[in-house]
């Protein structure tokens, strides 16, 4: 199965080739800045920012909607919620509730935060290799006294490599199984309760079943969390730092 | 009565770099109570095709019709049964009766009905009666996987797909789920079995599809399938291709133990073994 969901799409832009610390520091950069953010004009140059570096990486959007799209659904209905249970100013009634202004602006705030986290997420996804991910993120942790806490720099590597690695996966083992289900006659539409029945008991057996299957594989390999050296030994360049630099300089001019 | 495929291609992920075709101009039919296998090697095509023919996938060129109605539609999905591979991840009831009723359920079939249909088609798979209030969870590989299939055919499709069903199955159960297919295919249900794994299918199955990277590259009978020297030909007729190039007169398209046995007993002249 072929699924789109935050999944590595192989290029060769100045995004792919950069130092994944680079690019793992400028999301939390932009996610801080998006959740500081507390006004459209704020979100709007998040936007231009990120049309900016979709350009630069040459990823069709039709990828990042992909990613996208399944929490649609989530999002709307968020939206909705805020519309109807902020107080403030209303603007007309449904069944004794009333729909604020308030509402809706802080609805669509929190709707468009999500969706750009999301999106982010998913051009870091797009432009980074899962293992290159991981190496960024275990070196940057690797100064912190973590094994003061009886874990190590690379065991939360390995942990945030396999969520990663988890995501796609899952999807594609949710649209088997609901190609499955539609195949004995399943109407997503007329029968929402027999769907969510049908679907999630045997998705939550598949997620514990792989999850075992990937920790006994892992261990049958010697799978020991202590230190591993890894296939890729990223160098920041000074083109990286000029970057990161440009790049911070850009979303605190902006947002 | 039958379903047709009419040059179809599809391209997964199309306007993206990972855009594949998976489908190349694919014609075939498959016509009323026939046994079809469809062959070839792992990520030829065959999952992909399967999913054209009840309409979960449509194509991006082409047109596949049932019976002569487009194929995506709930009414579709009732002529055509379709099961996927590791049919097991699809189980959920509390019991295999709730499981297997699951189906004829959705396509509207109430009780008495629904019961007798459930029983048959446990009963067809040689599952026993007993099994129906078990969770189907506690049940072994071999048996969930059978309960699954007979999910699949309590709906009484009239085109039943079968995708990898022997995988995971072992002789006692191959045997039965074969003869349970030929039995519905003699009275009038076209099989689709798809797998890469032919030598237990070829003896069953009426007519062969070989796909090689999304393209049909030949239709014929099991016997017309060996002669062409496939990728996957069994060992069987290996060993009478052999035995063909040494000068031994035996037939080059027998297929299975029994027929390759008396083929070979025949050339020798021991009339005895023949007999048995």
């Amino acid at each position: 199965m072929n699924t789109l969901l935050f999944r590595y799409v192989p290029g060769n832009s100045f995004l792919h080739r950069l130092d994944p610390r680079v690019k793992i520091t400028g999301m939390m950069i932009v996610s801080i800045s998006i959740f500081m953010s507390s006004s459209l004009r704020q979100l709007a140059s998040v936007a231009l920012i990120f049309f900016l570096l979709l350009l630069v990486s040459s990823i069709s959007p039709k990828i990042i909607f992909d990613a996208v799209r399944p929490m649609l659904l989530f999002l709307a209905v968020i939206l909705i919620l805020q519309f109807f249970l902020m107080d403030g100013e209303p603007v007309f009634y449904i069944m004794g509730h009333d729909a604020t202004y308030e509402g809706l602006r802080h609805g669509v705030l929190l709707t468009l935060r999500f969706l750009f986290l999301l999106m982010f997420a998913s051009l870091l996804t797009a432009t980074t290799t899962p293992s290159l991910v991981t190496v960024g993120m275990e070196r940057m942790l690797r100064p912190l006294p973590l094994r003061k806490l009886g874990i190590s720099s690379f065991d939360l590597a390995t942990m945030v490599f396999l969520s990663l690695h988890f995501v796609p996966f899952l999807y594609g083992s949710f649209s088997h199984l609901r190609d499955a289900q539609i195949s004995r006659g399943l109407d997503m539409r007329r029968n929402p309760f027999g769907a969510v029945y049908s679907l999630s008991v045997p998705m939550v057996r598949i997620a514990i079943t792989s999850a075992e299957e990937v920790a006994v594989a892992m261990e049958s390999r010697c799978y020991q969390g202590g230190h591993r050296s890894s296939l890729h030994a990223p160098v920041l360049q000074k083109k990286d730092l000029a970057a990161l630099l440009a790049f911070s300089i850009l979303v605190l001019a902006l947002v | 009565m039958s379903i047709e495929v009419k040059d179809v291609t599809f391209r997964y992920a199309p306007g993206t770099p990972l855009e594949t075709t998976a489908l190349e101009g694919i014609s075939l039919s498959i016509n009323k109570g026939e046994f079809v296998l469809i062959s070839g090697a792992i990520g030829s095509g065959k999952s992909t095709l399967i999913r054209h023919l009840n309409g979960l996938l449509r194509p991006s060129s082409g047109q596949v019709t049932v019976d002569g109605i487009a194929a995506h539609g709930k009414k579709v999905k009732a002529k055509v049964g379709v099961l996927f591979q590791f049919p097991h991840q699809q189980l959920f009831g509390r019991t295999v009766f709730e499981d297997v009723a699951f189906g004829p359920g959705n396509f509207g079939l109430r009780n008495p009905e629904l019961e007798k249909h459930v029983h048959d088609a446990l009963e067809m798979l040689g599952l026993s009666q007993g099994i129906c209030p078990i969770s189907p969870f506690s049940l072994s590989g071999g048996q969930k996987r059978l309960v699954a299939i007979a999910g699949v055919l309590a709906s009484r499709p009239d085109y039943i797909v079968l995708d990898e069903p022997l995988s995971g199955l072992d002789v006692g159960h191959k045997k039965s789920l074969l003869s349970a297919l030929q039995l519905l295919s003699s009275k009038g249900t076209s099989v689709v079995v798809v797998s890469h794994q032919v030598s237990d299918l070829l003896s069953v199955a009426q007519r062969v599809f070989l796909l090689d990277r999304g393209s049909l590259v030949f239709s014929g009978t099991p016997a017309e399938y060996v002669r062409h020297s496939p990728p996957s030909m069994p060992e069987i007729n290996f060993l009478m291709k052999e035995l063909r190039s040494r000068g031994f007169d035996v037939r080059d398209d027998a297929f299975g133990i029994d027929d390759a046995f008396s083929e070979i007993t025949r050339v020798l002249g021991l009339k005895g073994a023949v007999e048995e």
